[in-house]
């Protein structure tokens, strides 16, 4: 944890403007948010038996991987659009489409595929998915809100559909490595999400690519006048959200044996872990710390409550005002109000 | 599209300036291939039925997200005021108040779910997205607590159904009553939206927030009118919803949100700026509802439903934006 922390925190080489008064003041307040995920973990650790155990951490992380992958393609979807409410990226079908996906992998796998071609056609429908919405965004130039919620529609009726809107057992070798394998005392679920971090953090920043990427989404304007070519690194984030949903959808399938019918209910969830993430930077942008951040913020409250015993009834509610709680803490650090 | 900006011939303007009838043009085609295909559809109980089943709640709700969406923001907590209106009513009516008392207290718990919003959104300076998202979890946590994990309260005893019945089942000149509140919503939020001061400063707010600011417009207090307004429209319908199902059924608002939203930006694309309107939120309604009444009728399951309204709104939003270009 504390090395993703160090992650968003890189404070620029200290420029002597005026504004550096206000940068110490944000970072601060940031520092406030993290302060706040330390408290809340402090209280679990002391009052939840077993909390604070190796195996427990370990076990939220494996059980994070799911909605860290996913919560990953929104964000890249939300840093190449931009983040304004009605007209930035989101990408509303990834939960609908991780479940279309986790259905047809179940499908092909049940009906006794390989491995090899079931994984080759659930990452080509994520992907296609993907493309769709690419297309619908870039091209035909559709609100991303709105196209997405089109292809969401799409996808989760098609899920219905070859599903029958029933649980699909399946299981293979891919699965149950997934599911069951250890290395170097980790478990696959816990090395896939740690090293899916790792790349994604290169990715996102410290490739030429996630530079360009922030340039497209922060000023689009600018970032033509420079020269990139804005729709395709757009498009390029739908699709790549598409993966996303299609990586997750086989970890799904891995984790439970089976495709299950709530998976386009993860929706408000990713849509929290990627929007709370960007609490965690300095310019409020999402960042590949902040969404790690946030993903094991959401898994460790629900594991913390879930330990001590309090009702389900209350987890969501009390998630809810937690947002809202660092929320409000950090944007009252924004450097100018609107 | 962008890229061959250097020469368009004549004839391109007339085809931009029909995008904006891509909507209108497609819901006559929708409504004229369902007349043809499934015979029971034009006739008079079908569009009455649908009308009331399918149009009215959606069309109020719809409407408080059009009010929201002019403002610049978005509302994603519109179902947990449906159904904390549809929750106070229902359980006071059960605990032996009155009408009166009970949707009093409906409309006023959805009313609380809107200043909750506005206090998020004008005093903490959250993000409308992140706001109404928290409330969402928020209201339904609250609401399973209330209900000891989502059990349903029905009113089926036979006193409480002339309550109901006069709420839902009652007529004034021929029309039934949640029609009228529809009718009176509809051109209230219109006259407001698009007639009064307060609308022009509304709409300032969601085309220009900086310049509406700088304009000396009281950003704080015209966004918290927009979400209190917003939520109380939807206590109205927890009311009709609850009257109608004469139950409440936790959770049961949240299924209008993504079809609002839905409603309200195909309604933006009757307009050139593509600006949300109160017409354009009732058109983008009766597409959604037309098109998954006549699904229904021409014989498709729940599951192909889904998909062909999917498909069909794709589509209609690819030849609205597609004829446009690219938006900005």
């Amino acid at each position: 944890m504390t090395t993703t922390c160090a992650e968003g925190q890189t404070l620029p080489a200290a420029t002597a403007s005026p504004a550096a008064g206000l940068r110490r003041g944000t970072f601060i307040l940031r520092l406030g948010a993290l302060a706040m995920f330390a408290l809340i973990m402090l209280y679990f650790a002391l009052t939840a038996r077993g909390f604070a155990t190796p195996y427990n951490i370990f076990n939220v992380i494996e059980q994070t991987a799911i909605m860290g992958i996913l919560s990953f393609g929104m964000s890249v979807v939300l840093i190449g659009g931009g983040t304004d409410v009605q007209t930035g990226g989101i990408d509303l079908s990834i939960a609908a489409n991780a479940g279309l996906c986790a259905a047809i992998y179940a499908i092909m796998l049940a009906g006794g595929w390989t491995d090899g071609p079931a994984v080759a056609v659930t990452l080509a429908v994520g992907v296609g998915v993907g493309l769709l919405n690419a297309v619908a965004v870039v091209r035909l130039g559709i609100l991303p809100l709105l196209a997405t919620l089109a292809v969401m529609n799409i996808a989760a009726g098609l899920e219905l559909t070859v599903t029958e809107n029933s649980v699909i057992g399946a299981s293979s070798p891919l699965t149950q490595l997934i599911a069951t394998g250890r290395f170097a005392g980790l478990s696959a679920l816990a090395w896939i999400i740690i090293v899916f971090s790792l790349v994604m953090t290169w990715g996102i920043h410290y490739s030429s690519l996630g530079m360009r990427l922030y340039a497209v989404g922060g000023h689009p304007e600018a970032a033509r006048a420079a020269g990139l070519n804005v729709g395709l690194y757009v498009a390029g984030t739908y699709v790549f959200s598409g993966l996303c949903a299609s990586l997750a959808a086989i970890l799904l399938v891995a984790r439970l044996s089976a495709s299950t019918t709530a998976t386009g209910q993860l929706l408000l969830a990713i849509l929290a872990a990627a929007l709370l993430g960007t609490v965690f930077s300095r310019r409020f942008v999402p960042t590949a710390g902040g969404t790690i951040m946030a993903t094991l913020f959401i898994g460790f409250l629900a594991n913390g409550f879930q330990l001590s015993n309090v009702s389900y009834y209350w987890v969501n509610g009390v998630q809810g005002v937690l947002i809202l709680m660092v929320v409000a803490v950090t944007t009252f650090a924004k450097p100018s109000g609107k | 599209m962008s890229e061959s900006a250097s020469f368009r011939p004549p004839w391109w303007d007339r085809v931009r300036d029909a995008s904006d009838y891509a909507v209108i043009v497609a819901l006559l085609v929708i409504v004229t291939g369902f007349s043809i295909a499934a015979p029971s559809f034009l006739t008079t109980a079908n569009l009455y039925n649908l009308i009331l089943n399918n149009v009215v709640l959606l069309a109020i709700v719809a409407i408080a997200m059009t009010l929201v969406v002019s403002s610049g923001g978005i509302d994603l907590s519109v179902g947990v005021s449906v159904d904390m209106a549809s929750m106070a009513f229902i359980m006071l009516l059960a605990g032996g108040s009155t009408v009166i008392v009970a949707m009093a207290a409906g409309i006023g718990a959805a009313l609380m779910v809107g200043v909750l919003n506005a206090l998020l959104i004008t005093q903490l300076k959250i993000s409308p997205f992140l706001a109404t998202l928290g409330v969402l979890f928020i209201g339904q946590s609250t609401q399973k607590i209330a209900s000891g994990g989502g059990k349903p309260i029905y009113l089926a005893n036979a006193k409480f159904a002339p309550t109901f019945n006069a709420i839902v089942k009652s007529e004034f000149f021929g029309i039934p009553t949640p029609m009228i509140v529809l009718g009176v919503v509809a051109i209230g939020v219109y006259v407001i939206l698009h007639r009064s001061v307060f609308g022009r400063y509304v709409r300032a707010l969601g085309a220009q927030p900086g310049v509406a600011w700088y304009s000396g417009i009281r950003v704080p207090f015209h966004t918290s009118l927009v979400y209190i307004i917003a939520a109380g429209l939807c206590g109205v319908t927890g009311i009709l919803l609850s009257s109608t199902v004469k139950s409440y059924v936790p959770l049961s608002g949240d299924g209008y949100l993504l079809d609002a939203i839905g409603a309200t930006f195909i309604g933006t694309t009757i307009s050139s700026e593509r600006r949300p309107s109160v017409v354009g939120t009732l058109i983008g309604v009766l597409l959604l509802a037309v098109t998954r009444n006549g699904l229904l009728l021409v014989g498709w399951n729940f599951y192909w439903q889904q998909v062909g309204i999917g498909v069909l709104v794709f589509a209609v939003l690819a030849l609205s934006f597609g004829l446009k270009g690219r938006g900005h």
